[in-house]
C-alpha cells in the first residue's frame, strides 16, 4: 500500500481523533502555546516598535533587531530554554515569544515610519496632541504592515512550535517526532500534513484579519507586501 | 583558562574553521590491514557508543582496520544493516535481541546461557552468531523518585499495579510497544497507566519530567551512572518481566573467524555490570568522548599488552 | 542556573577544556554546515534566475508564480522534510531537495521584484539601440536588478543557514548535530558552542555577501 493510501487510512481512523494523542488535543495545544507566545510578544514588541517608529528613534536598531533574530536558529532557542527553564509549557512559550518578538518590533517600526510626513504634520496642525495623534492617526495607517509583522510572527511560531515536541511539547509537532523515533512513516507524513495545513490556515487567517482592519480610504493604495519584513526561522 | 587564552582560543577556533573552509575537506583514508576491515556499529545511546568502542578497539589493536557506525539508530536499524552485511558487528543484548529475532515469541528468560542458545537458533540460519554473553547487564528499569515510591509505598513493580490509574508512565516514544516496556507492565504486571509521555529513550527529558512530578513512573537503564546522585528509585522486577539482558556481541559469522571470536570473548570475559556502569559515568556524567573513556579502560586492563 | 552537580562534575556554560579538545568535531561540523549552504543557495539561484525571468516576463504566470511560492514558503522546513522522507529517505537529498526549495521561493521573488523595478524607458532606450529581447535581458535588465538580485542571496544565505541546524533531526552533519548533541546528553557547551557558531556564520556570510554586492554593483546601494 503507498504511503499516500496509508495516510489517507490514518486520517479516517476515528482513533486518531480522540484521546491524549488524537488530533484535536494535538491542535489545541499547537494552537494555545503559539497564541500565547504571539500575544505576550506583540504586547512586549508593539509598544516598543510603535513608540521608536512615531519618534524615529534607535532606528537601526529596531531595523536590525529582525537580522539578529534571523541568524539565532530557532532550534537552538528550544534547547536552551529547556537547560535554562527545565520541563513543561513555560519554557517553550519562552522561547516562542523570544521568536516572535523581532518581526513585530521591526514591522511596526517600519510601519509607523511609513507614515506621510504631511498627514502627520496635519494631524499636528489640527491640534491632536502626541497620544491622540498615535491612535487616531498614524495607526490606522500603520495597521497594514502592523498585522503584517504579527502575521510573520505567527507563521514563524506556529512552525517553531512543531520543534516545541523535541523537548517534549505538544502539538503537531509530537506526530512529526514522534513518526521519526518510531519509524513510523504514517505518522510523520500525517503530522506533516496536519503542521502544513495549519501554518497555511494562520497565514490565510491573519491576512483576512489585516484586511478587515486596513481603513477604507487605504485599501486604494498599492499593497504594502514588499515592505513587510518577513524572515524563516523553520 | 584566563580570557585572553580564552579569547585566543575561540579566534584560532574561527580561524581554523575558515582556513579548512578554504582548502577543504578530504576524509583520511587509513589503508585496509591484510586482516580486513571490521565495521562495528553502535545504539544510538551513549552507551551503544561505549560498547561498540570498547570492542572495536580491542579489534583495531589486534590489528584489523575498523569502522565505527556509531549512533546508528535503534534495533530496528541495526538489525537489517547486519542482516544485508552493511555492518558486520553490533553489541546487543541477550534477552532484548532474542525476542526482536523471534518476533516476541517470549522465550526469554533469566538464564543466560539459555536465552543465548535461543539466540542462536534464531541468528543462524541469517549468518549470523552471538557470541559468549557478558557478565555485564543492562536492562529497562522503572524507576520513581524517592518521594513518589514513599508516597505511593511502592518498592516493586507489582506494587503498582493496583494504583496504576494514578500514575504517567514516561519514556521514549516506542516504549507502548515494546515487550520489555509499557506492554509489559501491563500483560505481566496488569499495571494500566493513567497517560503515557513521549519523552526520550533514559535521557535528559525523562528524568527533569520525573523531576517535576509530569511523570511518576520513567524508563531507565539499569546500568546508568547517575540513578543514585538523582535520588531516583529502581523499582524491584519481582515478576522478572526483564530478563537476561547480558551485553553479547553478535556478529556476522563469516567475519568471526577464530581470532576475532577470542578477542571478542575475552572482552566480553571481562567486563561487569560496574565498569560499565564506572564507564557510563565518565561518558554521561563527565561527557568524556566514548572512545578516550573505552581506551583508558582497555589499557588499565592490559588488553593492550 | 549555572550548572547541575553530578559527582564532581559541574557543567559550565563553555567547557573550554571540552572545547580545546574537539576542534575537529567543531571543523567538520562547520564545514558541513558550509557546504550544505553552499550548494543550496548555488542551485536555488540556478533555478530562480531562469524561473523568475520567465514568470516576470509572462503576465500571466506572475502572480500564480508568486502565489504559489508564497504558499509553499509558509510550510515548516521540519514538515517540508518529513514528507520527503518516505521518498527520499533521512539523506542529504532530503535537506538539499528542502533547502533548495526555500532558497528558490526567496529569490524567485527576488528576481522578479528586481527585473519589475527597471525603468520602462530604460527598456525602450535599450530597444531604441537595437537590444534583441535576450540581449536586452543580460545586459540591461539583469545588471539593473542586479542590487534586489543580491539582496536576494543575502537573505536565501542567512535563511538557509538558520534551517539548516533543523536539518540535525533528520540525521544531517552540521553545526545543528552540535546542538542536538548538547540537547540529548545534556550537556551545554556543544549547545552553546553550536548556536554561537551558527549565529557567527550568518553574520559573516551576511557581510561577506554585502561586501561583494558593493563591489559587484558599486552604482547602487541597496538596502
Amino acid at each position: 500500500m503507498s504511503i499516500l493510501m496509508r495516510v489517507v487510512e490514518w486520517f479516517t481512523n476515528p482513533a486518531h481523533w480522540t484521546g491524549p494523542d488524537g488530533i484535536p488535543i494535538r491542535l489545541l495545544q499547537h494552537v494555545l502555546l503559539s497564541a500565547e507566545s504571539v500575544l505576550i510578544g506583540a504586547l512586549i514588541a508593539l509598544p516598543i516598535g510603535i513608540v521608536l517608529g512615531h519618534y524615529g528613534r534607535f532606528g537601526t536598531a529596531a531595523m536590525n533587531i529582525s537580522n539578529v533574530g534571523r541568524a539565532i536558529p530557532s532550534f537552538a532557542l528550544l534547547a536552551l530554554s529547556f537547560q535554562i527553564f527545565g520541563l513543561g509549557d513555560a519554557p517553550i512559550i519562552i522561547s516562542l515569544t523570544a521568536l516572535a518578538i523581532p518581526p513585530m518590533v521591526t514591522n511596526s517600526y517600519v510601519a509607523m515610519r511609513e507614515v506621510d510626513p504631511d498627514i502627520k504634520e496635519a494631524a499636528r496642525g489640527m491640534g491632536y496632541r502626541e497620544l491622540a495623534q498615535v491612535l487616531r492617526v498614524e495607526l490606522p495607517l500603520a495597521v497594514p504592515l502592523v498585522m503584517g509583522g504579527i502575521r510573520t510572527s505567527a507563521v514563524q511560531v506556529v512552525a517553531t512550535a512543531t520543534l516545541a515536541a523535541l523537548i517534549a511539547g505538544g502539538g503537531f509537532g509530537r506526530y512529526i517526532i514522534d513518526g521519526l523515533a518510531q519509524f513510523d512513516y504514517t505518522k510523520l507524513v500525517a503530522g506533516a500534513i496536519l503542521v502544513a495545513l495549519l501554518a497555511l490556515a494562520t497565514e490565510a487567517g491573519l491576512a483576512g484579519v489585516e484586511r478587515l482592519l486596513i481603513p477604507r480610504g487605504l485599501r486604494l493604495l498599492s499593497s504594502p507586501a514588499t515592505k513587510r519584513v518577513t524572515f524563516k526561522a523553520a | 583558562m584566563n580570557w585572553k587564552s580564552r579569547s585566543a582560543l575561540l579566534g584560532c577556533v574561527v580561524g581554523l574553521a575558515l582556513m579548512a573552509a578554504a582548502c577543504g575537506s578530504s576524509p583520511s583514508t587509513a589503508s585496509s590491514s591484510p586482516k580486513g576491515t571490521i565495521t562495528v556499529a553502535g545504539f544510538k545511546f551513549s552507551e551503544g557508543s561505549v560498547l561498540a568502542e570498547l570492542y572495536g578497539q580491542a579489534l583495531q589493536h589486534a590489528g584489523y582496520t575498523v569502522n565505527f557506525k556509531l549512533n546508528l539508530g535503534s534495533r530496528e536499524v541495526v538489525a537489517p544493516a547486519i542482516k544485508s552485511s552493511q555492518i558486520d558487528l553490533y553489541i546487543g543484548y541477550a534477552a532484548t535481541d532474542l525476542e526482536y529475532y523471534n518476533s516476541a515469541a517470549g522465550e526469554a528468560n533469566g538464564d543466560v546461557t539459555a536465552t543465548t542458545a535461543k539466540l542462536n537458533s534464531h541468528l543462524q540460519p541469517l549468518g549470523l552468531v552471538a557470541l559468549t554473553p557478558s557478565a555485564a547487564q543492562d536492562q529497562n528499569g522503572f524507576a520513581m523518585t524517592q518521594a513518589n515510591a514513599q508516597k505511593y509505598n511502592a518498592t516493586k513493580l507489582s506494587d503498582l499495579a493496583a494504583i496504576g490509574g494514578q500514575l504517567v508512565l514516561g519514556a521514549g516514544p516506542e516504549c507502548p510497544t515494546r515487550p520489555f516496556c509499557q506492554l509489559g507492565l501491563q500483560n505481566t504486571y496488569g499495571i494500566h497507566f493513567k497517560s503515557f509521555k513521549a519523552l526520550d529513550t533514559d535521557g535528559p527529558l525523562t528524568r527533569a519530567a520525573l523531576k517535576n512530578n509530569d511523570i511518576q513512573v520513567g524508563l531507565v537503564f539499569t546500568s546508568d551512572a547517575d540513578l543514585k546522585s538523582l535520588g531516583l528509585v529502581v523499582l524491584q522486577d519481582d515478576k522478572h518481566l526483564q530478563n537476561a539482558d547480558n551485553v553479547v556481541p553478535i556478529v556476522r559469522k563469516s567475519v568471526a573467524n577464530a581470532e576475532v571470536t577470542k578477542i571478542l570473548n575475552s572482552v566480553s570475559a571481562g567486563l561487569t555490570t560496574d565498569e560499565l556502569v564506572q564507564l557510563n559515568s565518565q561518558v554521561e556524567l563527565q561527557h568524556q568522548d566514548a572512545d578516550v573513556a573505552t581506551k583508558a579502560f582497555l589499557q588499565q586492563h592490559n588488553y593492550f599488552s | 542556573m549555572g550548572g547541575r552537580v553530578f559527582l564532581d562534575y559541574v557543567d559550565p556554560w563553555i567547557n573550554w577544556d571540552w572545547l580545546s579538545s574537539h576542534v575537529a568535531l567543531l571543523t567538520t561540523s562547520l564545514l558541513a554546515h558550509l557546504q550544505l549552504t553552499v550548494i543550496a543557495v548555488a542551485i536555488g539561484l540556478a533555478i530562480s534566475l531562469p524561473v523568475g525571468v520567465v514568470a516576470q516576463r509572462e503576465r500571466f504566470l506572475r502572480g500564480p508564480v508568486l502565489t504559489l511560492f508564497g504558499i509553499f514558503y509558509t510550510i515548516p522546513s521540519i514538515a517540508l522534510f518529513a514528507l520527503l522522507i518516505p521518498y527520499t529517505g533521512l539523506s542529504t537529498l532530503t535537506a538539499e531537495i528542502g533547502l533548495v526549495g526555500y532558497a528558490v521561493l526567496i529569490l524567485t521573488r527576488n528576481v522578479i521584484v528586481g527585473l519589475d523595478a527597471v525603468p520602462r524607458d530604460v527598456i525602450d532606450a535599450a530597444d531604441g539601440m537595437g537590444y534583441r529581447p535576450f540581449a536586452r535581458l543580460i545586459w540591461v535588465e539583469l545588471p539593473l536588478a542586479l542590487p534586489t538580485i543580491f539582496a536576494g542571496i543575502r537573505i536565501a544565505t542567512v535563511t538557509t543557514i538558520g534551517l539548516i541546524t533543523i536539518t540535525a533531526v533528520i540525521g544531517q552533519d552540521s553545526l545543528g548535530q552540535l546542538i542536538l548533541t548538547g540537547l540529548t546528553d545534556n550537556f551545554h557547551t556543544p549547545l552553546v558552542v553550536g548556536t554561537v557558531l551558527s549565529v557567527v556564520l550568518a553574520f559573516v556570510a551576511d557581510l561577506s555577501l554585502a561586501l561583494s554586492q558593493r563591489l559587484a554593483v558599486p552604482w547602487a546601494r541597496a538596502a
